[in-house]
């Protein structure tokens, strides 16, 4: 073997080394999770029929609300049952931003519909609006446990987990969440949901939000508004919270 | 038939020393590891555009944990498979990146219409990427929902178009017309 064949077989045991190292690493970053879970429970959760000033106007009816009434902020927070960063969001940061924002009634969060991802994330809207519909006056946080067992649902490596069976059962084994009443409410408001679906993702889509979760911080009181887009970690947020209170 | 049959292993001939090329010197193999990453990083913060923006407009010593996100982001959302090709085609491309230097200089001493025929292999990226985010920031709300295989084809037709033009270069240092 002459000298350069020596050193491209050098070469080539750096460069297969190199690149498994980098594969493992992509691998390890892939897989690592990047914290614990916590599992929050809202203090207040509402409903409401108001519009709110924000952009040509939020409507708030038939859409979860988490927090006071009264708060001067609103999160609006734009999500789909498919998307996996709003999973990271809603099990990593939502609950240190519940616990000191929502609970403390500096802020209240709209879950507004943005369904983008997959096929079945409008037919997973809907079912989520209707499990509202049925809870919202009577039990809330069965809406909030079912909310919790669909984004459990989700399964690494597309959206082939996301279908009508898996969504049913989801339902049927929540408490307090009557399947029967929420299948005929898909069967006799779906169109109507779905004209309001189209009505969140038209404002989501004028304030600039391009993908889930999208949220846009409003101050009611002085009209300002911050955007973020992605599963941010808790310190954006609350920095983009503070400085929209104090806009 | 033959001649086909002779064609396609002239094809994987080549393709064989295109990727072997950036072994052919120390600095070849630095730039193809350099261009990997660069690719790897910029296909992976390219899935959400906005997010990347967002986090690295805010703190840009955050690139890391922006890369570390969206990694996470497309193996949950592509699977190994995405993921896999995602990396594949960063390598392909450090690859390819390297046989273009050799070409652009070649073409450089000798004619200008050898740069024309590289265009359209350095153009023939093809989506490799293309996440919601990539397609939400293109206005296409629910375009993601209609890619077969959460985008993978797509993404595995970026990769054939490279290993294409690979093939078709062989190695830069000698003329294949």
């Amino acid at each position: 073997m002459d000298e350069e064949d020596k050193s491209v077989t050098r070469r080539a045991l750096l460069a297969g080394s190199v690149t498994l190292a980098f594969g493992g690493g992509v691998a390890y970053l892939a897989t690592d999770s990047g914290g614990s879970e916590d599992d929050y429970r809202p203090a207040s959760f509402y409903t409401s029929d108001k519009t709110t000033d924000f952009g040509n106007g939020v409507d708030l009816t038939g859409r979860p609300i988490v927090g006071e009434r009264d708060a001067p902020l609103d999160i609006y927070y734009w999500t789909d049952y498919l998307c996996p960063f709003c999973k990271e969001f809603e099990t990593k940061t939502l609950p240190e931003v519940g616990r000191n924002y929502l609970d403390t009634g500096d802020a209240r969060l709209v879950m507004l519909g943005y369904p983008n991802i997959g096929e079945y994330s409008e037919p997973a809207a809907v079912w989520g609006r209707c499990v509202w519909a049925q809870v919202a006056e009577s039990d809330p946080m069965a809406f909030w446990n079912w909310n919790g067992a669909a984004f459990d649902a989700q399964v690494a490596g597309g959206n082939d987990w996301a279908d009508e069976e898996t969504f049913r059962e989801i339902t049927e084994q929540t408490s307090g969440v009557n399947l029967n009443s929420v299948e005929e409410c898909r069967a006799s408001r779906g169109e109507a949901i779905r004209r309001n679906l189209d009505a969140d993702v038209d404002v989501a889509l004028s304030a600039g939000i391009q993908g889930t979760p999208g949220f846009v911080i409003y101050n009611r009181e002085s009209g300002a508004a911050g955007k973020l887009v992605g599963a941010h970690p808790y310190e954006n947020f609350a920095d983009a919270l503070d400085q929209v209170r104090e806009a | 038939m033959n001649d086909r049959l002779s064609d396609v292993r002239a094809w994987s001939r080549d393709l064989r020393d295109a990727l072997a090329y950036p072994l052919t010197s120390n600095r070849r193999l630095l730039m193809a590891g350099i261009a990997t990453s660069l690719t790897y990083v910029v296909l992976v913060l390219s899935t959400f555009p906005q997010f990347s923006m967002q986090v690295l407009s805010r703190d840009v010593t955050d690139l890391g944990f922006a890369v570390a996100t969206l990694t996470r982001e497309t193996y949950l959302s592509t699977g190994w498979l995405g993921l896999g090709l995602v990396t594949a085609y960063a390598l392909l491309t450090g690859v390819a990146l390297v046989s273009t230097v050799t070409l652009v200089r070649r073409a450089r001493r000798q004619s200008a219409s050898t740069i024309v025929g590289i265009i359209p292999g350095l153009l023939a990226a093809g989506c490799a990427s293309c996440g919601a985010g990539v397609l939400g920031a293109l206005g296409f709300v629910s375009a993601m929902a209609m890619l077969p295989f959460e985008g993978n084809l797509l993404r595995l037709g970026g990769i054939v178009l490279l290993a294409y033009f690979l093939g078709q270069t062989g190695d830069p240092r000698t003329c294949t017309i």
